[in-house]
């Protein structure tokens, strides 16, 4: 909490500088339209995308209405064909007495001649600069203290694609993308049902990111939306730009390496989430949903699991629980077998590696730190390269650096495995945020290691378990269903049962 | 104060650590420790270390190079006692000694002859001498000579060694004991320990190669003699050892001479104390089963006689080694190797605390009753023999 602190401190002497308050009130429409003009474009001065577009309406041109939208953010073909053609053009031919439309011509326009879809009326000038600010077009007409709002929302966007980061081999192919609208149909073309809910809120003073938390009313536990409704309220920032911000401001233990939130780019995810009792935060901008509450276990699954049958999944989870522990203490194992415990290797691997280590300069734990930080570096650079490079960085990465290095005597052959094996564990982690949190922790355990032996894991790992025990996912153990012992909870963790074990589960795994 | 514990648990963490590191690539591989006792009672220690640089095979890193020579040393080391003997080599070595995977112990037939509690102390007081190491005698030369022998399909003897001692379960021809078993027989008053034995071959004065065959029976920590091969059998069939092995009889059914090999498949035995009065026997019951691998004489295997017949030498065979064995190790070295107090004191404790003063004098009297019962199971693919015309 200490960061937030901070944060919040920042943050807040930042806008005391500016001078803004809450506490002023907006001001409300007004009935003169040169006023309302006024207004906005003082506050939007100097914003060239912003558009007035002034026009007149009625049989003698007597009413004076302004469209005002930013450029860019709006499909312009709603605008021309729901709004302004229907106002100037079609509604001529409509004939209503002519006496009350000049009574209420507000009413007339609102009602019969916009054909486009949503709109909504405010009166409140400010709200009405954040609508248009977010692709929103304000429809001003002089005379009347009401703005119609129009949705016309149409910017360019990128196209539902594949999700990069959890590709599956069977199961549905699409991913979340920018868009939070996008994405919440996305969820909800998945599960059909009236409880289903999308309730939306605005977090960031000056972004105002739209963001939507996802959860059916009649499973979710009510507490745990409250604690999360509150926990978002409080969030003090100008800007959220991804869903990381929101996951590191409202999650429970800022010291923990572990993620207490899964991020999924994957709505199918999502849904089975939500349909679990669970809560998913989706954020404008972002392509990632987070999952909340979120244990342990949850890291370790995939979608696929439960499309594939439950024999081959079940391997596969016991396969990524010990991929988990290999990237965990590969390395360090290597290190305190090879400097404190030469006993407990095989006599002839125990030789083979004595002859292999020979030449090696380094003592073991400076030769694993050499290969695990160049291996960071190439997965780094790996990252930052274009993809037309990216794959030389294999070549230099698995053949100069993994052969060389051998060649000349700097590491040992079998340190090479090593590395390499812990490497293609961590990527078995379906979970990349758990991923990166098991790689950070894999260098606590080789100094252990390196310091105190086997000895120095065992610690690790009891520091390790003490933790995880300890910390909780909003109000839920991290560990469950290992910490309470239901052996029906356990049917979705280390293995995957048969599906109609799952009838009867209760709780979140 | 929070973070001056933390501050105060990582610097522990590096003050304390380190103490027994030692890199895998800075040790001295033992493979064979073997320990004897000269002539002015001094202790003498001869190990074999590894060159693992020339044990790499042909592609390996490191700096192996073309012409890998011999991938062993062996080093000796004298002193008052194990312990001295021990550090001495300090004075010669580049490396420590690194014992842990060092699985035979050899003892020198004069050691095993004058006792071999001192070694025995200075190897269970060493946490580096794995407890599970073979204690084997070495008889038919020095332990110098099995640490320089020539004939040797593994990179170097002590391989060849340990394979023969793991082979050995195929063959039971000799007997496997390792320093917990020995300490446990040591520790029972019933038992007196038995020890493998190496007997090395010489050819011209040479050592040549070493069999791993026989056995030499311990009274308490002294050696009091070697048994051949056909003894240790005879104890091994009484200790209900035999697993697998082969079993060659020198006549046939018929009387005739010729020679028909046989392998145990499946052996049990029993041995039953029986006490009237003061007097106390042993039955010593054996079954087992038996296939028949090679014969040369044409029986025909499909007539019952015949089975029954070579059965019957079977057990006649079984009986003479096991009466070899008691032979030796009743009469010859009184020992009781066998456990036959052992057997009483499960079953008649009283009569046991009774005669376990004076058991030394009645053993060697004991009669011991042998019954052994063979069944042939099968005579390989063959049940009528090949017939040349």
């Amino acid at each position: 909490m200490f960061l937030l602190g901070l944060f919040n401190k920042l943050f807040k002497n930042k806008n005391n500088g500016n001078g803004e308050s809450k506490d002023v009130e907006s001001p409300k429409v007004k009935e003169d339209i040169e006023e309302n003009i006024k207004y906005i474009k003082d506050m939007l001065k100097d914003s060239d995308d912003i558009i007035y577009r002034e026009f007149w309406v009625g049989e003698e041109f007597q009413h004076k209405l302004e469209l005002v939208f930013v450029d860019g953010l709006v499909d312009k073909g709603i605008i021309n064909e729901h709004v302004m053609h229907s106002l100037m053009l079609d509604s001529r031919q409509a004939k209503p007495s002519i006496d009350e439309i000049k009574k209420n011509i507000y009413e007339v326009i609102k009602k019969a001649a916009i054909t486009g879809g949503d709109i909504k009326e405010i009166d409140d000038l400010d709200k009405c600069i954040t609508s248009i600010l977010s692709g929103d077009t304000a429809l001003f007409l002089d005379g009347h203290p009401k703005v119609v709002i129009i949705s016309s929302k149409g910017w360019q966007m990128r196209s539902v694609a594949p999700p990069e980061t959890e590709m599956v081999v069977r199961g549905a192919r699409e991913g979340f993308t920018e868009t939070l609208r996008v994405n919440t149909a996305l969820v909800r073309r998945w599960i059909r049902d009236p409880k289903f809910k999308i309730k939306q809120m605005q977090i960031g003073k000056r972004s105002k990111t739209d963001i939507a938390l996802l959860y059916i009313d009649d499973i979710v536990n009510k507490d745990l939306l409250s604690l999360i409704q509150e926990r978002l309220k409080q969030i003090d920032i100008d800007c959220i730009l991804e869903s990381g911000y929101i996951e590191q401001l409202i999650e429970e233990d800022w010291h923990s390496p572990f993620p207490q939130m899964l991020n999924t780019e994957r709505p199918d995810k999502v849904a089975a989430s939500v349909l679990e009792g669970r809560i998913a935060i989706l954020i404008d901008n972002s392509p990632f949903a987070l999952i909340i509450p979120t244990t342990l276990a949850t890291l370790f699954q995939s979608p696929e699991d439960y499309f594939e049958r439950w024999m081959i999944s079940s391997l596969l989870r016991i396969l990524r629980f010990t991929a988990a522990i290999i990237a965990l203490v590969g390395p360090s194992i290597y290190i305190a077998f090879t400097s404190y415990h030469p006993g407990m290797i095989p006599t002839k691997l125990a030789l083979y590696i004595a002859s292999t280590r020979q030449g090696v300069p380094f003592p073991a734990f400076m030769e694993a730190l050499i290969m695990e930080a160049t291996f960071e570096l190439l997965r780094e650079a790996g990252i930052r390269l274009p993809v037309p490079i990216g794959q030389t960085i294999g070549i230099v990465g698995g053949l100069i650096i993994g052969q060389a290095a051998v060649m000349a005597g700097i590491v040992s052959p079998l340190m090479v495995i090593v590395v390499a094996v812990t490497a293609v564990s961590s990527f078995s982690i379906p979970s990349y945020s758990a991923a990166i949190a098991f790689r950070l922790l894999r260098f606590a355990f080789m100094i252990l290691a390196a310091v105190l032996g086997l000895y120095g894991i065992m610690l690790g790992f009891i520091l390790m378990l003490t933790h995880l025990v300890v910390l909780k996912s909003f109000g839920l153990p991290y560990l469950s269903p290992f910490v309470e012992i239901n052996l029906s909870d356990l049917a979705d963790t280390i293995i995957r049962a048969p599906l109609m074990v799952f009838k009867k589960k209760t709780t979140y795994t | 104060m929070k973070k001056v514990l933390i501050l105060f648990v990582v610097l522990s963490l590096f003050l304390t650590g380190c103490w027994d590191k030692r890199e895998i690539n800075e040790l001295a591989f033992v493979q064979g420790i073997g320990m004897d006792i000269d002539k002015d009672k001094m202790c003498n220690i001869t190990v074999q270390v590894l060159k693992p640089a020339n044990l790499a095979t042909s592609s390996g890193g490191g700096g192996g190079g073309a012409a890998a020579g011999k991938p062993y040393e062996v080093y000796s080391s004298r002193g008052v006692d194990f312990a001295k003997a021990f550090s001495n080599f300090n004075t010669e070595l580049s490396r420590t000694l690194f014992l842990q995977h060092n699985e035979i112990i050899f003892i020198g037939e004069n050691l095993a002859r004058s006792g071999i509690y001192s070694m025995l102390d200075f190897v269970t007081r060493n946490p580096e001498f794995r407890r599970t190491s073979y204690l084997v005698v070495v008889s038919g030369g020095t332990i110098d000579d099995l640490m320089k022998l020539s004939k040797s399909v593994e990179k170097y003897p002590y391989r060849e060694i340990l394979g023969m001692i793991q082979n050995q379960k195929n063959t039971s021809s000799a007997y496997v004991c390792d320093i917990n078993h020995f300490v446990e027989t040591l520790e029972t008053e019933e038992v007196q320990p038995i020890v493998g034995r190496l007997e090395i071959v010489k050819k011209d004065g040479k050592p040549q190669h070493a069999r791993f065959v026989g056995a030499a029976a311990f009274k308490y920590d002294k050696m009091v003699g070697l048994l051949t091969e056909q003894e240790t059998k005879g104890i091994m069939w009484m200790d209900n050892l035999i697993k697998n092995t082969s079993l060659v009889v020198d006549k046939g059914p018929k009387g005739d001479k010729t020679h028909i090999s046989f392998t145990i498949i499946k052996a049990n035995s029993s041995i039953t104390p029986k006490v009237n009065g003061e007097d106390v026997s042993f039955d010593v019951k054996i079954n087992f089963d038996s296939n028949m691998i090679e014969e040369n004489s044409k029986y025909n295997l499909t007539d019952l006689k015949m089975i029954k017949g070579l059965e019957d030498l079977q057990q006649e065979k079984v009986k003479s080694e096991v009466l070899d064995a008691l032979n030796a190790v009743q009469k010859k070295y009184k020992v009781d190797s066998v456990g036959f107090g052992q057997k009483l004191q499960e079953k008649y404790p009283k009569v046991w605390a009774k005669l376990k003063d004076r058991w030394d004098e009645i053993y060697p009297n004991v009669k011991v009753n042998v019954s052994v019962k063979a069944t042939l199971k099968r005579s390989g693919l063959t049940s009528k023999p090949i017939e040349p015309r």
